[in-house]
Formats: structure tokens, sequence, C-alpha cells
């Protein structure tokens, strides 16, 4: 049997695909919102936090490599002239800043044995301090660190006096500390170190305080001296730490040296105290050539992140999990 | 664990970047608006109304120097304020941490300038002439004030200019700034240590070949220092530099201020015989503040320097209980010693015209014979108003009492200019040479050599023409 049903009007159906789009579209709307609630929320409360990246770190960085194109002297009263690859080429010719990164470099090196020898040396021997006595022994060597460092370059420079100067006093040399080539750059670094000296003894502690004892127990029971505990158990498992510390003097030991060459040296005599970044930032904010203060800012940038990757990548490789 | 997080840190990067792109757009392309810097008004600026309260911002390094220096010139502003009850000065050293405030002089305004807000009359050096006026915006004092009332600032109430000073901050007949604080270079010698070394103290060396002699023999009999020349470093800057190698019958810029002289035989020889000085052990090897506080101490027989150490020499001499005394630039030779000047002028800055009127009157006020007075009996500086050591009620008395300030006043006769080198990149140019100088003098490098690869860098830093 047919029923007949009447054929449903063009009106009544337009009307109930109309219902049904909009019920799918609210649904939708609310899914999507929902989807976008869901997705949209963490990123607004990173917002903040990344805007002011972008707005000191990354836009500052595209603005850089933007001037290191120009010849330019930072006096809004004079235009910026484009002077293509000029800056890059002035980089790479100039003998000053050869000069100043082998400076950096001699720095780095002469920083190591402060930010990683001394440290475990300290690091090790503390352990065998105990109680009250050991965090005043770290206190004592952590307290450089908490100077300010134009503070103490005051201190140093009546240190370093010759003629009326304790250490010349005391060792009965006449070095003029901070006006002769090689003593300058020696000063720097060794004021630099006495400085850092604190933190990186306190970053080889956090990490001899995160090896678990019992290996060194174990290895005790099967007979392994002192000795050979610390140099194949210890040591090993302390590699990340030092990798780390020597990722931060490498990157970091510009930012270090900066203050004190400025109070003490001014990158003097002769230059002998000028590593690069006192030279970039001489380029810059001294001779105002902003061009190619940019143009070797560039360079570094990418020499120190390649630096740096490798390090990663090096403390990566070396990092254990331990437990 | 990291898996899952590779989407999400994908989109994460996409939205940075996308912000960062956004924020990057505003950048557009670097540097300044030339049409700022041309747009110099025509007319002259009118006098202040009665009532019209000023404000105005007095950027000067003298401000940064603590004792005489500070107290002098918060003095003055004092005094002004009384004279000038409508106009509010506000003083400030420049912005920096330069142990000589004056280093950070360019920078500050430079950077204070770039924020927006100059102050709005500054101290400026010499050597920064060229860049005050061409990239700074001093404004040009004749078309603001009017030639006349300029040039009878100039000729002052009572007592004019020296002539040789009143040029010194003019470019191209125009006059941008009011020179106002200079020395030229005064060889100080210690009298006890000549007397004590069997040299007459009365006579002084005049030409560098019998300082040379005396240096000696203040090194043989004394087992002190015999001379130590303010000139040869970077952070001494070229004036006194400039004034050695013209002495010697060279330059080291060209007249046109086109190319850069500083390897030729005049220079080469200053900067020889200085080296020999140290080789011979004359000379000790000093930074530049610890040089001047040794031959405080008496330890040093003869320093050429600027008059504006000078209080702390007879500070030093006063403590130790040593003869301070001064002589005129020895010369090389039969050559003329040609004295430059050190130093700094007094530029207006400001663009509003109310301001650059009250910066005139203060300009006006700091260099009337009144200040210059109590500059010159307080601090030591050159008064720059000749006349005024001649007058009783100037600064007669002071300058009977301070034979030091003669040589200096008779070096103004014949004074050339401390020439400034031009264009944006001149403060590398200027301490390029001075670095090939010190390496040469003081670390021993070979003079004509180390001038020459300095010379060749700083050449390709000139403007082109």
């Amino acid at each position: 049997m047919f029923v007949e049903i009447a054929p449903p009007t063009l009106a009544e159906a337009a009307a109930a695909t109309a219902a049904e789009a909009t019920a799918t579209r609210r649904r939708s709307v609310r899914g999507i919102s929902r989807l976008l609630g869901r997705g949209v929320v963490p990123y607004l409360y990173l917002a903040p936090a990344l805007g002011l990246l972008v707005v000191w770190i990354y836009r500052p960085l595209v603005e850089t490599a933007q001037y290191s194109f120009y010849s330019w002297n930072l006096s809004p009263t004079t235009p910026a002239i484009p002077v293509g690859w000029h800056n890059f080429h002035r980089v790479f010719t100039l003998p000053e800043v050869g000069d100043s990164v082998l400076r950096t470099v001699l720095m780095i090196g002469l920083l190591l044995p402060f930010t990683i020898v001394i440290p475990i040396v300290v690091g090790l021997l503390s352990r065998e301090v105990r109680g009250r006595a050991r965090t005043v022994y770290q206190a004592l060597i952590f307290a450089p660190f908490l100077v300010a460092p134009v503070a103490s370059a005051a201190v140093w420079e009546w240190i370093l006096t010759p003629g009326s100067g304790v250490l010349n006093r005391a060792t009965g040399l006449k070095i003029n500390w901070l006006h002769e080539r090689v003593p300058a750059l020696l000063s720097i670094t060794g004021i630099v170190g006495w400085q850092m000296l604190g933190f990186a003894v306190l970053v080889v502690a956090a990490g001899l305080a995160s090896i678990n004892g019992d290996y060194a127990e174990a290895a005790s029971v099967d007979g392994a001296s002192r000795w050979q505990a610390t140099r194949w158990l210890t040591l090993p498992l302390l590699s990340p730490t030092l990798v780390f510390l020597l990722l931060t003097t490498v990157l970091l030991a510009g930012t270090w040296t900066f203050p004190l060459i400025d109070t003490l040296t001014q990158g003097g005599p002769v230059s002998a105290t000028t590593n690069i970044y006192y030279l970039l930032w001489n380029y810059g904010f001294k001779s105002f050539d902003a061009g190619l203060a940019a143009a070797a800012g560039v360079v570094f940038f990418a020499a120190f992140t390649g630096v740096a990757m490798v390090l990663v990548w090096l403390s990566d490789r070396l990092a254990f999990h331990d437990n | 664990m990291r898996r899952p997080f590779t989407r999400r840190s994908l989109s994460m990067v996409a939205i940075a970047a996308a912000t960062a792109v956004s924020v990057l757009a505003g950048c557009g392309s670097p540097g300044g608006d030339a049409t700022q810097a041309s747009s110099t008004p025509a007319a002259k600026v009118p006098e202040l109304g009665k009532d019209q309260k000023v404000s105005i911002v007095f950027e000067s390094y003298n401000f940064g120097q603590a004792g005489a220096w500070t107290n002098t010139f918060n003095d003055l502003i004092g005094k002004f304020e009384k004279a000038y009850p409508n106009i509010h000065v506000t003083p400030q050293k420049p912005k920096g941490s330069s142990p000589n405030p004056a280093a950070d002089t360019i920078s500050s305004l430079q950077s204070q300038i770039a924020a927006g807000s100059s102050p709005d009359v500054a101290q400026v050096g010499f050597s920064d002439l060229d860049f005050t006026i061409h990239s700074l915006g001093a404004q040009n004092l004749d078309a603001l004030f009017g030639k006349d009332a300029v040039q009878k600032n100039f000729d002052g109430a009572k007592y004019p200019y020296a002539p040789t000073a009143r040029t010194l901050a003019d470019w191209d007949g125009k006059t941008y700034g009011v020179p106002f604080v200079f020395s030229t270079p005064v060889l100080y010698y210690n009298a006890s240590l000549f007397t004590k070394a069997g040299l007459d103290p009365a006579k002084p060396p005049t030409t560098w070949a019998e300082a040379e002699t005396a240096a000696k023999a203040i090194v043989e009999k004394t087992g002190d220092k015999g001379l130590y020349l303010d000139c040869l470093t970077k952070i001494a800057k070229d004036w006194c530099f400039q004034s050695l190698v013209r002495s010697n019958g060279g330059r080291v810029i060209s007249k046109d201020r086109t190319q850069l002289t500083y390897s030729q035989a005049p220079a080469v020889q200053v900067v020889t015989d200085a080296q020999r000085y140290v080789k011979e052990g004359l000379t000790p090897v000093l930074g530049q503040k610890q040089a001047y506080e040794s031959f405080a101490r008496g330890e040093i027989g003869m320093f050429l320097e600027t008059s504006a150490i000078q209080a702390t020499f007879q500070k030093g001499a006063k403590g130790a209980n040593w003869d301070l005394r001064a002589a005129r630039m020895p010369s090389y030779g039969d050559k003329p010693a040609i004295a430059t000047n050190s130093g700094a002028s007094l530029f207006v800055l400001s663009k509003d015209p109310a301001k650059q009127r009250a910066g005139w009157d203060l300009i006006k006020f700091l260099t009337s014979e009144q200040a210059y007075t109590e500059i010159s009996s307080k601090i030591g500086y050159l008064p720059l108003r000749t006349g005024l050591v001649d007058d009783p009620a100037g600064l007669q008395g002071w300058a009977k009492e301070n034979p030091l300030i003669v040589p200096n006043i008779a070096q103004l006769d014949k004074m050339e200019p401390w020439i400034s080198i031009p264009g944006n990149n001149y403060l590398q140019i200027r301490d390029g040479m001075m670095d090939a100088v010190e390496r040469s003098v003081y670390q021993g490098a070979d003079p004509q050599s180390t001038l020459t690869a300095a010379e060749k860098q700083g050449a390709a830093l000139m403007p082109k023409a």
C-alpha cells in the first residue's frame, strides 16, 4: 500500500536545511571556539613573554642585520647610506678585528682554569669539609661574585698601582700592571676569574651533590681507591656540569670582562685589553659607526651560535640519566 | 616524552614568527631624517618677554668633576638665575662612566638626541667641532642672534677675547659656538728637581734638545724621571700632538682637511724623538692619570700638559713640598713652537626659539668678565678675555700670585686651532692615529711603518670628496 505523503514544499525544505545548517554551524562554531579556546589559551599565557622576547631580542637582532648594510652615525639628523657588503668587507679586513678576536680567545683560555680547573679542585676538597665549616667555606669563595664589578675594579686598581700598590710591595715586582701589555691582559682575566670563581664553584658543588653516593660506595666495595673513584666515576658523572661551565665561559666571557675593561684600562694600553666585545661597543657607541658595529655584531652572533651549537651537542652526548 | 610536543612547538614557532614579522614590519629602513638638520630658521630669535618663564638644560663635563669644577659652576649658575629670574637652568653632566667625564660628551649628546631630547646648551670639545655642527645640529649663532650681537659678546663690556680665541668655533665664517675654556700646552717643571740635578731652575729648556739634556741630568743625578709629554696616548687625544707636529713644521691633516699627513717626516720625527725619551729611560711608561699623579708627587722633572690639570699639580707640589713652575712649550731647534688649544666651546642645540634665547643669555653670562674672573681664579683655566689679568678689579692680584699662567697667556698670540677631523668616522680616525703614536712611543713599535699603516686605515674612513 502506498501512503501518500505530500511532497515537502520548497519552502519547507529550505527551512529544514537552514535549520539544520544553523544547528551544525552553531555546533561547529562552538566546537571551533572550544578547540580554539583549548589551543589559544596557552599561547595567551605565553604572549607577554613572547612579546617581550620579540620586542627586546628579535626585533633588535633583525634591526642589527639591517644596519649592517648601511653607513650611519646613529644621529637622527643624518640619513643612513646603503653601502651593500662594504661593512662586512671591513670586518674581515681590519687588522684590529682579527687582533681582538685573538685576544678574546686568549681571555677565554685564561679564564678556563678559574671556571673549570680550580672549581673542580675546590669542589672535591670542600666535600671533605663537614657541617657549618663547609657553608662558611663556600660562602667565602662565593663572596667575590656578589661584589659589583665596578666596585671590585676600584679596589683592584689600588692593589695593582705601581709603587704603592699592595701586589708590587708584597712581591717586590716593579710591574705597572694595568699599563703594560701582557700584565694588563693578565690582570683583567685574573680579576674576572677571581670574581667568577665563586659562581663556578657553586655550580660544581651542585653538580657533585647531584651525583648519587651509591656509585662511590659500590666502587669502594669493589676495592677502588679514592682517586680511582674520583677519576673514573665522579669526573665522568660531572662532565655535563663542566660542559655547561665551558659554554658559559665561552659565551659570557665578554659580558664578564666588559665592565672591568671599561673601568680599568679602556681597552688599552694600545688595545692590549680590547676584546671583540669592547671593540664592537667602541665602534658602535664611541665612534658611532653603527654599520660596522652591526656587521661585526652579525658576524660574531653567527660565530658564537656555531660555537654554542657544538657545545650543546657535546653536552647532549655527554648527558646521562642518573636513576 | 618529546615527540607529542613537536607539533605544538612548531605551531608556536609559527605564531612567534608571525608576531615577529608583524612587529618587525614596523622597523622600516634605518637612519635619520636629513631634512631635520637643514631646517634652520631664517628669522632672528626674539628677546624673551618680561613674564616669559623658560627652563633650559645645560650639559657640561665640568659638572662631572668634583671639587673646584662643580662648585664654581654651580655658583655661576646660581648667580645667573639671580640675574635672569625668568630663566631656570638645570645643569647636568654627560651620561657615561668614563674616568674623564669630558670623554663622554659626544656619546651622551648623541644618545639624548637619538632619544629626542637634547640639552639646550652644551659644552663640546674643539676636536668635535665638525661633528657638532654637521651631525649634532649645533645652531648658527649669527643667524639666531645676529652677527653684531655675537661679535659684541666677543668684544665684551671691557675686555675683548684674545684674537686667536674668537674664531675657534667658527665654520665657513659663521659662528656656531663661543670658545669657553681651553689651554695651550705648558711645560710645567719641578724646580726643586732642577736644583738637585745641578740645573738652573730660572732657565727652563727652550728647545726639545735642551729638554732632553736636562732630563738626562735629572735621571742621572736624582734617580727620578726626566720628562713626560701628555700628548702621545689615545686618552690624551690629539690636541697637543697636533701642536708638536706643527712646531716641527708639519701637520697631522692637510690644511684643507682632506688628507691625513701624519706619516710624513715632521710627525714621524716627533714620534721617534719621544720614543727615544722612553728608550733612554727619561720618560716613564705610565698611563695618563698615573703620570700626572707621579709628577704631582714630585717624581718627574718636566711635564707638558694643559692648565686644566694645574690645580692637581699645585696641590701635589704643596703636599710633597716642591717648587712648581711653568714655561713655554719648547721648540724643535730654531723652528717656532706653535701652540694649539685644548678645551671646549659652548653651543646652542635647542630648536625652540625661547630656549635658544635663554641659552644665549646663559652663554653670554658664562663668558662675561665676571664669570671668567671666577673661573680662572678658582679653576685655573685661561681667561680668554686676556685684559682681565691687568685689571686690579679683575685678575691682576690673582695673576701676580700665579705666575704659572704667564706662559699660557704668552702662547695665545701665535696659537693655532686644534683642528677637528672631518666626517662621521672622525673619532675612529683620531683614535687610530693616537693609537699608532702610543704604540710607537711607549711600546717600541717602528714609528714610520706604524704611522703609515694607521694613516692608510684612517684615509679609508675620511669622507669622500
